[in-house]
């Protein structure tokens, strides 16, 4: 069943969204009706869709699904989609003929991709609803929306609200404070952030005037000071930690609000997934369900993939340490040493450069820089300069937050930056 | 001279005053670096949030501090607290410097 067949089988009657006004299930059914009536000419096409709002958007979702051969869910950033591949909104066709059969969408969701070039992944409805709880209790709460819902982690809120027929409100955008007064207004019940969001959230202090009863982190590593908080604050809500590696499109939540998971999952099958630590500290899963041929590959004998995280055994906790591709999450955000490198490189002083992460009791991480400048360098003209050039190329959490001066970096065999070593 | 209790009071008065001090240059240093544009007047009531400094200019400031005065009591808590107004900020620092001190 497509995500509209579902929705008409479900036929729930309360509302779906909030904003200004409410929008019913019942009216957002009909919205995506009328969509695939007045655009005929889609159908069997591949549609890109760019967010404005959440009832438009939902109902866009509605129609396209089981209806387009490809949906593309364009981020904020460009990134180009194949030619065929129609925008949509688009100008109503004339031929006012449909037929009515229901064909396998695929859902294309951008991803900053390994090199830290944004690249379109493709999903199935199935396999994007995997992790979606359909119970009563789920019908009644009403959700924040905090992600950007053409992203992976806000299509999971999305979805998780609509399919199980609560309500959602989107205060995805605007700062901490603009945020917490949308969600004070909407009466939200179910938040999805991540710890950073969380944090940003605390420092209004009005996040204890929310009536949370569901509490969801996910997008960085949740630290025990952190759950303890909003364990504190809200002593009878659900308080989930999810861990998802969606390169690997798998994932599990941890809700005994301790940091980390148990370690007896490493003996016992979890979420449907078997777990084991290699030599290099790496977390392997075993997903139940054999994934996608591209990543049938990356298995090894036993059916295990390399998540590329790294966690260490703490007493009875297995505890995350971080990519060990040396990845850098600034509060969800990743960022590529290489790409930032390749940015501090283009200046005509800089020798060398090695970008890693620093923690952050704030935002996880945060992105430093050493560099290797020429002997006739006025370091403290460069400093600025260096600053501009890197706000011109750069994202803002991709910046440097400090660039240190050092003599060397050291280069290991192979003659590529030692990464393993932080100061080097 | 002064009896001991009024000395150790004044000392600790000139500590707090020295402590926001410090924490008011960093702030302006780190909202230079992170491109914010800081409010004219930061009072204790100034909400930090709504200070011009964003959250990555407020985690370039806890950093920033740590190394100026080599803590980070953000880190250091079982139960996290986080401060909404600057006079928050600065008690949550001045507590840090004294419980290390202790």
């Amino acid at each position: 069943m497509d995500l509209l067949q579902q929705l008409q089988h479900a036929n729930y009657s309360s509302a779906a969204l909030s904003s200004d006004g409410s929008v019913s299930y019942q009216q957002l059914i009909a919205g995506a009706l009328a969509i695939r009536q007045q655009y005929p000419q889609l159908q069997q096409q591949g549609v890109a869709l760019r967010y404005s709002t959440l009832p438009q958007f939902l109902m866009a979702l509605l129609a396209f699904d089981g209806w387009c051969s490809a949906l593309y869910l364009l981020p904020e950033t460009d990134l180009d989609i194949p030619e065929q591949v129609r925008h949509w909104p688009c100008e109503p066709s004339v031929i006012q003929h449909t037929t009515r059969s229901s064909q396998e969408t695929l859902w294309y969701l951008a991803t900053s991709g390994t090199t830290g070039t944004p690249k379109w992944i493709a999903h199935t409805f199935a396999s994007l609803s995997r992790a979606v709880k359909i119970a009563a209790d789920q019908s009644t709460l009403h959700w924040g929306l905090c992600y950007q819902p053409t992203r992976f982690a806000g299509l999971q809120v999305l979805l998780q609200s609509v399919l199980s027929g609560a309500c959602i409100s989107d205060c995805s955008s605007g700062d901490a404070e603009q945020r917490i007064e949308m969600m004070l207004s909407s009466g939200i019940t179910a938040l999805s952030a991540t710890p950073s969001l969380w944090r940003q959230l605390l420092m209004t202090g009005r996040l204890n005037q929310l009536p949370l009863i569901q509490l969801t982190l996910g997008g960085e590593i949740a630290d025990q000071a952190l759950l303890n908080k909003l364990a504190r604050l809200f002593p009878s809500a659900r308080v989930l930690h999810i861990y998802a590696s969606t390169e690997v499109g798998v994932g599990f939540a941890v809700s005994d609000q301790q940091a980390g998971f148990p370690l007896s999952w490493l003996d016992t099958r979890h979420s449907g997934l078997a777990f084991k630590i290699d030599e290099q500290q790496h977390l392997w899963l075993k997903p139940r369900h054999t994934p996608d041929s591209n990543l049938a590959r990356r298995l090894d004998s036993e059916g295990y993939m390399d998540t590329g995280d790294l966690v260490h055994i703490q007493g009875n906790r297995v505890q995350f340490l971080g990519r060990d591709s040396g990845i850098i999450n600034v509060g969800g955000n990743k960022v590529h040493p290489e790409q930032v490198e390749q940015v501090i490189l283009q200046i005509a002083n800089v020798l060398q450069a090695k970008v890693y992460a620093k923690a952050s009791s704030v935002l996880g991480q945060l992105v430093v820089a050493d560099i290797v400048v020429t002997s006739d360098t006025d370091r403290a003209k460069l400093q600025p300069q260096l600053v501009v050039h890197c706000q011109q190329h750069l994202a803002r959490y991709q910046i440097p937050t400090r660039f240190n001066f050092v003599d060397h970096l050291s280069t290991n065999a192979t003659g590529k930056l030692n990464r393993k070593d932080p100061h080097g | 001279m002064l009896p001991p209790i009024l000395f150790n009071l004044f000392n600790g008065l000139i500590d707090t005053v020295k402590l926001e001090q410090t924490i008011r240059t960093t702030l302006a240093h780190v909202a230079t670096i992170a491109n914010c544009k800081l409010i004219a007047d930061i009072t204790d009531d100034t909400i930090l949030l709504q200070s011009g400094l964003d959250s990555l200019g407020f985690a370039m400031l806890v950093a920033q501090l740590e190394e100026d005065l080599g803590i980070d009591p953000f880190s250091q808590m079982q139960i996290a607290v986080y401060p909404r107004t600057f006079a928050e900020f600065v008690t949550i620092y001045r507590q840090a410097q004294q419980d290390g001190n202790d």
